[in-house]
């Protein structure tokens, strides 16, 4: 793979196979299926959006077709914006979402580095302790990280999950990015280096940029990961204004008795928008970063 | 599983280097929001009253109550409290069910918030990190007059309480008068073999039928299934917690009775897995008569204007029928414990008494419209349940509570079987395949494991 | 640091081609591991062998246990709830990794396709990975709920069935409803994967093998499928390994219900260790697996080397 692609994203129209196909071939073939796709892939969030804008009795009136609405209103929206601590949430996510990327993406980088570009005695086998790690189950390692955590006053504090997040975020950012190192081809560094440069700048100046889709797209991983996770954010924050999203909404949207699924389905949509929004800019720079990452290894 | 002291343990091996290598290091660097630093704890003489130290701050942990204005009521206090004493007191709340993982972390952090409301037998489980209260209730109690038989058991560790008393959340039958009439029945029933009749007669008529979870519902489940085992005569042990007992001709009874329940349409067979909620959403919807749960169904139809009073003039309440062999009910109990870690044990201390004073906690009571009922003997009767004839039958069955696990007393084992939810899960068990011995004799194999094995 | 061109230093035991050996590239080489080690060392390394110790005594929350061997391994040998939870961890992934695989291919060779609209296809049909798992699984819980479920209102509308499905209420369909869940929310991510892998591989290829007379099925088997191996491998891993300790999933939408036969390890440990206080046997429970997946991991690693 030359270097000048690798820094590009792959642009689609490259693939193109069709030409002189026939319509209802094309129709069959792609058109038809991914049209399933989608449908199949975006009903709930359908859903989620059809009962978001549903009032109470609406949603528990059995005699109606529940697949339209009514009376649209958007009245939890506006519960969920001032009844709720929503965006106070969202900004947490955020925050410990973007921190924790970046720290992870940082160890990555520096240890996907060492990993793949120098030679050392043990190299192999830290590459698979790092990757096992995933193995251990977060229901098992919650307790004791609460201990942890205790020990270092920071419960409650957004440190605690900046610092125990990349514990998932960078085993697998790791073996991304030593895939896409590996990808690079060693006279580029090599040629910097006879230049006079030190390996690590060689490493700086040379490897990191034309890496830079791969750590976008261990980035983007990362980030989903973060702002998606549960178990630790509902252990480690207590007070509802440090809470992230996933556990704000369901600590306080499910009451007792009873659950507000039309607040909760708001929640649900609004907390995955932004993501979204990351992730159609970007989308490009991520399938480029996961194509020469994984294909490497 | 025996309880185990090693002299030296792990943990404080670890307290003292860990800390002085990590912690130290690391807590100048952390600007914590939620460290508190440590003080000097007062020490505290028994029988005195525990008074606030100027400067604490505190937290206590506690669910999201259905009742929004319960919890409202319950911040104003603190609120209150923590002005005219110069501290600082902060409620917290989770969800019903993540208040466990975030106890049992904090239990094995040991660090957390100064005051936690155990659920159930939990005083129990967690008996090393819960601080001995006795003097406090023994205080209360000399105000307040006796406890009910369920929080004493739950909070009573070897003697000792490690937990203060704190309420109870009734549970009773919510159901729809204008459907019973519609199927010709006059009273609500008053045993569970009436049940079972007034059940088939709803069917007959085609209307909506009664319906109880028989699935993990944290609450709900239990409070059915575990009444209507005692008063069929079962027993899931013996008193002593000893020997596992559910192999019995009235267990077999009592298993039957569900399995003919289920058959003849008495009962819903969608319950299965029917979480707390569940409940709630079919009775609002129309799609049952008739229902055992605590007083949210009321409260939502008759005091708030969510469904519009859809159901609210036709809906009334019953306290829980009587068996062959015996009445009972079971009811979702709370208590406070005082966390051993806390460093501002007086000031808990202090505002646990300030929350069970008569005045505050009657405003609470009647805040929470009938939701929940007190656990001593002069909080038991709230204006609310003076105010509100229909509030009454969430009163009556405070009286005739038992716990999971009685006759035993509550200890790990019998928080153990709660958790897997064994007696729920043999009358489901028996219902879908209609084998009553061989479900009888499973839970009898899982309680063994949970009560007779020495791991 | 200048580099210096050292003379050729063998470290006698490393096998594989020659290299030239820096010496200070040792150094470098641990220095940047690390940040990564400390962090992993602190938050997982030590709560990942405090939890193999409680696995191997009495402990229960807040109380310290003495060692006691593997009798708690053999203890679980006995709960007809725990070999069921693993026989349903076992069918879960196994079963949603297949289709997965399978659903996330044809995903991938429809996205390398151009239609109108593709981009935001896309990104659409990456939104079930994107959306918190906690709340996409409370969303598919309503639609499940055994009152009100919207498929089930399908169902009955379309005359498919008179009465609709106990989705939660049936250990068979429950567990299906888990493996649906699973499936929707994961196979976007084996689809962008495949997708990305597509794209590299070079047009010719397939234009060389139309002109051989190969059909659409021999090309798919004979230059997709090799050309996608490495990225099959680490997807496969990555997938497997989270699917096997999932737990979000299975804790929202069934815990276990009807009668704790739809538990999976993760969940039943849970149960066990948080919710009754028994944390050595749910630690136990969690680290079952752990020999297998190791091995596996391992195994991977090997077979993805040696393709260098």
């Amino acid at each position: 793979m030359a270097a000048s692609d690798v820094a590009r994203p792959v642009r689609f129209r490259r693939s193109r196979r069709q030409v002189g196909e026939r319509f209802r071939g094309r129709l069959f073939r792609v058109y038809i299926p991914v049209a399933i796709f989608t449908f199949v892939t975006l009903f709930p969030f359908y859903w989620m959006a059809i009962t978001s804008i549903k009032s109470n009795s609406e949603l528990l009136d059995h005699t109606k077709n529940p697949l339209f609405v009514l009376e649209p209103n958007l009245q939890n929206y506006i519960d969920l914006f001032t009844r709720t601590n929503f965006i106070r949430w969202t900004i947490n996510s955020a925050v410990v979402a973007v921190l924790s990327t970046s720290i992870s993406l940082v160890c990555s980088v520096l240890a996907g580095y060492s990993l793949a570009r120098l030679r050392y005695r043990g190299a192999s086998a830290i590459g698979w302790g790092v990757f096992v790690t995933y193995l251990v189950p977060p229901t098992l390692l919650f307790l004791p990280m609460a201990y942890v955590i205790a020990q270092l006053h920071l419960f409650n504090n957004y440190l605690s999950l900046i610092l125990t997040y990349p514990t998932f975020l960078i085993p697998f950012c790791t073996w991304l990015l030593m895939g896409y190192f590996r990808g690079i081809p060693r006279e580029l560094e090599e040629a910097a280096l006879v230049d006079g440069a030190s390996r690590v700048q060689a490493m700086v100046r040379v490897v990191i940029p034309l890496a830079l889709p791969g750590i976008l797209s261990a980035g983007m991983f990362a980030f989903t990961l973060s702002w998606g996770e549960f178990l630790y954010a509902l252990v480690f924050m207590n007070d509802t204004v440090v809470k992230t999203v996933p556990v704000g909404v369901v600590n306080e949207l499910i009451k007792g008795d009873e659950f507000f699924w039309g607040e909760l389905m708001a929640a649900a949509l609004l907390g995955s928008v932004p993501v979204a929004l990351l992730y159609s800019f970007f989308v490009d720079y991520f399938v480029a970063g996961m194509t020469a990452g994984a294909v490497k290894g | 599983m025996g309880h185990t002291e090693p002299a030296w343990s792990r943990r404080d091996f670890l307290k003292t280097t860990g800390i002085a290598a990590a912690g130290l290091a690391a807590g100048p660097i952390i600007a914590a929001c939620g460290g508190s630093p440590a003080a000097n704890p007062t020490p505290a003489t028994a029988g005195a009253i525990p008074k606030p130290r100027p400067g604490a701050q505190i937290r206590l942990l506690q669910w999201v109550s259905f009742v929004p204005a319960a919890d409202d009521e319950i911040r104003r206090q603190a609120k209150e409290f923590s002005d005219a004493n110069n501290v600082q007191v902060t409620i917290e709340t989770v969800t019903g069910d993540q208040l466990q993982p975030k106890t049992a972390a904090a239990v094995e952090a040991g660090s957390g918030p100064d005051i936690i409301q155990m659920q159930y037998g939990w005083p129990h489980l967690y008996d090393t990190a819960c601080m001995d209260v006795t003097d406090l209730v023994d205080m209360l109690k000399g105000k307040l007059g006796s406890v009910n038989q369920v929080n004493d058991a739950f909070s009573k560790v070897n003697g000792r309480y490690l937990a203060v008393p704190y309420c109870q959340v009734p549970n009773a039958w919510t159901y729809r008068t204008d459907l019973w009439q519609q199927a010709g029945l006059t009273n609500f029933f008053s045993t569970w073999d009436e049940l079972a009749s007034n059940g088939k007669q709803l069917k007959s008529k085609n209307l909506p039928p009664i319906a109880v979870s028989l699935g993990h519902a944290y609450g709900d489940a239990i409070t059915m299934w575990y009444p209507v085992l005692w008063d069929f005569g079962g027993r899931e042990v013996s008193s002593d917690g000893k020997h596992v007992t559910i192999n019995s001709k009235e267990t077999l009874d009592a298993v039957n009775w569900a399995v003919d329940l289920w058959k003849s349409g008495a009962i819903s067979q969608n319950t299965l897995s029917w979480l707390d909620p569940d409940n709630n959403q079919a009775y609002h919807s129309g799609l049952i008569t008739g229902t055992l749960n605590g007083a949210s169904i009321y409260i939502k139809e008759v005091y708030t204007t969510a469904t519009n009073h859809k159901f609210a003039p036709v809906t009334s309440n019953a306290a829980m029928p009587k068996g062959r062999q015996g009445a009972s009910t079971l009811n979702l109990i709370f208590n406070h414990a005082v966390m051993k870690w806390s460093n501002e044990a007086e000031t808990a201390k202090a505002f646990l008494l300030y929350l069970m004073d008569q005045t505050n906690y009657t405003k609470w009571l009647n805040a929470s419209v009938g939701y929940n009922a007190g656990p001593f003997h002069a909080l038991t009767n709230a204006d609310v349940f003076q105010q509100d004839a229909k509030l009454k039958p969430f009163l009556d069955v405070v009286g005739a509570g038992k716990w999971p696990g009685w006759p035993a007393q509550p200890s790990k084992a019998t928080a153990q079987s709660q958790v897997q939810f064994v007696i729920v899960d043999m009358f489901a068990k028996a219902v879908t395949s209609g084998d009553a011995r061989s479900a009888i004799s499973d839970a009898e194999q899982k309680l063994k494991r949970i009560y007779e094995l020495p791991s | 640091m200048a580099s210096t061109t050292t003379p050729r230093a063998s470290l006698g035991r490393l096998a594989g081609p020659r290299v030239r050996i820096f010496e200070h590239e040792a150094r470098l080489g641990y220095l940047l591991l690390i940040p990564a080690l400390l962090l992993l060392l602190v938050f997982v390394a030590y709560p990942f062998l405090f939890g193999i110790w409680l696995s191997i005594t009495n402990s229960q929350i807040g109380v310290n246990g003495h060692f006691v061997g593997l009798a708690n391994f053999q203890f679980e040998q006995g709960d007809s709830v725990f070999i069921q939870s693993f026989v349903n961890t076992v069918s879960y992934t196994g079963i949603t990794t297949v289709l997965k695989l399978a659903l996330g291919m044809v995903m991938a060779l429809l996205l390398n396709q151009v239609f109108p609209a593709q981009r935001f296809v896309r990104a659409a049909l990456l939104l079930p990975w994107i959306i918190p798992s906690v709340l996409s699984t409370l969303a598919w819980r309503w639609m499940f709920d055994p009152t009100f479920s919207v498929v089930n209102w399908v169902i009955i509308h379309s005359h498919l069935s008179a009465t609709g499905v106990d989705w939660l209420g049936k250990t068979g369909t429950a567990l299906t409803s888990l493996m649906i869940v699973n499936v929707w929310r994961g196979t976007p991510f084996y689809g962008i994967a495949l997708l990305a892998g597509l794209q590299t591989i070079p047009v010719d290829l397939y234009e060389a093998a139309r002109v051989d007379g190969a059909s659409r099925w021999q090309q798919f088997r004979r230059i997709t499928v090799p050309m996608l191996r490495p990225v099959l491998l680490v997807v496969l891993l990555l997938s497997t390994i989270l699917t096997f300790g999932d737990f979000t999933l299975p804790y929202v939408l069934t815990n276990g219900a009807p009668f704790n036969s739809t538990h999976v390890l993760s969940t039943w440990a849970f149960a066990i260790g948080v919710g009754g206080g028994y944390i050595s046997i749910g630690a136990a429970i969690s680290l079952v697996l752990f020999p297998l997946l190791s091995a596996i991991v391992f195994g991977v690693m090997v077979v993805l080397r040696r393709q260098e």
